[in-house]
């Protein structure tokens, strides 16, 4: 006969109502957990995603996700002259606001060598690569592109020939692709009017100096346009047995740049943009345990100190500590037990609809139980502590 | 045979000027099968010598001698050899019924086999066997809640007979019933100690009750009011 089975049978309205509500708790802590792993993957994912053997940076500069990181284009030249290099491929990566499908949507390009360079998309689920220089890219589906759907971006519009589904940048907003020339474009190029603008206000600014007469000023002014040929990094690929850290060095010291590994990359990341939202959702998903520990241990109390009566009846029957201790134990168990489930099912058929990636390790789901029903054992000790010193006297008299 | 002697049993509450004497100097002896009541009025320490015997209360001084073993004389036993003495040798029948109310009637009387280690088959013939003699094995899969005073009360006796004990110590048992419901309670309990030969001690303040007894003791302040009084 169990004892404790057989209490909540009474008072099972209350109990599963407490379960629902502590499982809801589990939940969003089990939620938390794969939103703290989610954003791990994603702020990491386009970095693993593209996985050169070193990543060459402006000198002193984390980029090119920590923060900007501007290169000359023909930068590229000079890295694959570096011993040892089997490849380098010049990168551009920015994020971006803009209009697609009449809705403001927040996305990063990312632009790259498409004529077998380094950084393009590494799966694509619909359509194919890019194919030509110009004018076609490759879109996340999270975006909202169909497969030519023609999207305009800066002066020109571009074709979607290719979908992907898991290129995502650092803040888990959509990647899409073009090659490097569009890409710097798109982030360079200024439209007619602007340029007219530009020259006006330098012509007039010129015209004001008192020794420079018109003609002479308007030799001065730039030629319409801007330098497009910008990039944010070089990407290298090795020949095999080359040491990474002695190119690196190389780099470094010759050509005054910084290189990185995409180990130390990942870890540039994680230490840098994620470090605070990172720590943020640890600590939530502590208090978010400490509150549930408080609300089992609140329960328990209640629990017990209801039939605190038939725990000195049972005394005077001569009922062992043991059975008293597992009485609570098992009442508290079971609660935390039946809420982590509840909370673990919920979130287990719910985390696709979340808006951002929600990644569920069984490892976490494991440590999260572990710790629950630590928790539980110890929500449970106050109310232990009572139902031990429970005197048996309690049960005569009226 | 003697079950239960005490000697020189003392209760003193507080200390110094606030000590409250609640038992002095009791002595009494009872025998196996014999029925025992404890008389006296209200605060006259009738539940107190009843709490001392069964060590729920540590007396302050004398001895305690139940079923050939002295359980209290200068040291008292362990909490755990207490306990295992009471589930083994002691029933006990309070004034309020005090059934456990989230098992029923048949898992009331469940529990102390379950605690002395009988369970399956044989625990549940012992059930059915002891609900039966009380008359209540048709409410046997009730809740206590669901059960009247009467019914509560038969189904306590069944818990506090369910282990054969030597000794059984009942507190007023009749207070909670009507005079016939309260008879019926008491020829129940002399049924018990003939039947089985158990020893039962019933504390109570109705005189009327106690017809048929072997023994009886009249508590005053305390204080045994002179010697016993046999009954048969």
């Amino acid at each position: 006969m169990d004892l404790a089975f057989q209490d909540l049978k009474l008072h099972k309205g209350r109990f599963i109502a407490t379960m629902v509500g502590v499982g809801l708790l589990f939940g969003i802590v089990l939620a938390m957990n794969g939103i703290y792993r989610g954003v791990i993957y994603e702020g990491t994912a386009l970095i693993k995603a593209t996985g050169p053997d070193l990543w060459v940076v402006q000198r002193y500069r984390g980029g090119p996700f920590n923060e900007q990181s501007t290169l000359p284009e023909f930068f590229h030249y000079s890295v694959k002259s570096i011993p040892g290099v089997e490849k380098a491929s010049p990168f551009i990566f920015y994020t971006v606001e803009r209009m697609v499908d009449g809705q403001s949507r927040h996305f990063s390009i990312v632009g790259y060598d498409v004529f077998g360079g380094l950084g393009g998309p590494k799966k694509i689920v619909a359509g194919r690569p890019i194919q030509q220089a110009h004018y076609e890219m490759v879109a996340n589906v999270k975006l909202g592109a169909r497969i030519d759907d023609r999207i305009a971006l800066g002066l020109h519009t571009y074709t979607v020939v290719g979908l992907t589904n898991d290129a995502v940048d650092p803040d888990g907003d959509p990647i899409v692709y073009l090659s490097l020339h569009d890409a710097q474009e798109v982030l360079y190029q200024q439209d007619n009017e602007e340029v007219r603008n530009q020259r006006e206000r330098l012509l007039r600014t010129l015209s004001a100096q008192n020794w420079l007469t018109p003609d002479k000023a308007q030799k001065l002014l730039d030629p319409p346009g801007a330098d497009t040929h910008i990039i944010n990094a070089v990407l290298v690929k090795l020949k095999p047995g080359i040491s990474r850290v002695q190119t690196a060095r190389m780099v470094e010291k010759w050509l005054y740049l910084n290189a990185y590994g995409t180990k130390d990359e990942v870890g540039l990341v994680l230490k840098g943009r994620l470090t605070s939202m990172t720590h943020q959702l640890l600590l939530f998903r502590m208090l978010l345990l400490l509150i549930s520990v408080v609300i089992i241990s609140l329960v328990i109390y209640t629990f017990t100190m209801e039939k605190i009566r038939s725990i000195a009846v049972m005394k005077l029957i001569g009922a062992p500590d043991r059975v008293i201790v597992r009485l609570v134990i098992e009442q508290s168990l079971l609660l935390t037990v039946g809420a982590f489930l509840l909370g673990f099912v919920l979130i287990s058929n719910t985390y696709s609809m979340f808006p951002r990636r929600i990644l569920l390790l069984p490892a976490d789901d494991a440590v999260t139980f572990a710790v629950a029903v630590a928790a539980g054992v110890l929500a449970s000790i106050l109310g232990l502590r009572h139902a031990l010193k429970t005197q048996p006297a309690m049960a005569l008299g009226g | 045979m003697e079950t239960l002697r005490i000697e020189g049993l003392t209760k003193t509450f507080g200390a110094g000027n606030l000590e409250v004497r609640a038992l002095r100097e009791i002595n009494l002896s009872v025998s196996r099968g014999e029925l025992a009541a404890l008389l006296g009025p209200s605060g006259s320490g009738k539940t107190t010598l009843l709490l001392c015997v069964s060590l729920i209360l540590e007396p302050t001084a004398g001895k305690i001698v139940f079923d050939g073993q002295t359980i209290f004389e200068k040291n008292r036993w362990s909490e755990v050899d207490i306990r295992r003495l009471r589930r083994e040798k002691v029933g006990f029948i309070f004034q309020a019924h005090n059934l456990i109310p989230f098992l029923t009637a048949r898992q009331n009387v469940l529990l102390p086999l379950n605690l002395v280690g009988i369970k399956g088959q044989k625990a549940e013939n012992r059930v059915r066997e002891l609900l039966e003699y009380m008359e209540i094995a048709h409410r046997a899969d009730n809740l206590p809640a669901l059960l009247s005073g009467g019914e509560q009360q038969r189904v306590a006796i069944a818990r506090a007979l369910a282990n054969t004990p030597k000794l059984i110590l009942a507190d007023e048992p009749t207070a909670a019933l009507d005079t016939a419901r309260g008879a019926k309670v008491m020829e129940l309990l002399k049924e018990v100690a003939r039947e089985n030969r158990t020893t039962v001690i019933v504390v109570t303040h109705d005189e009327r009750m106690i017809k048929g007894f072997d023994q009886v003791y009249r508590l005053k302040d305390g204080c045994l009011n002179g010697d016993r009084e046999r009954t048969v």
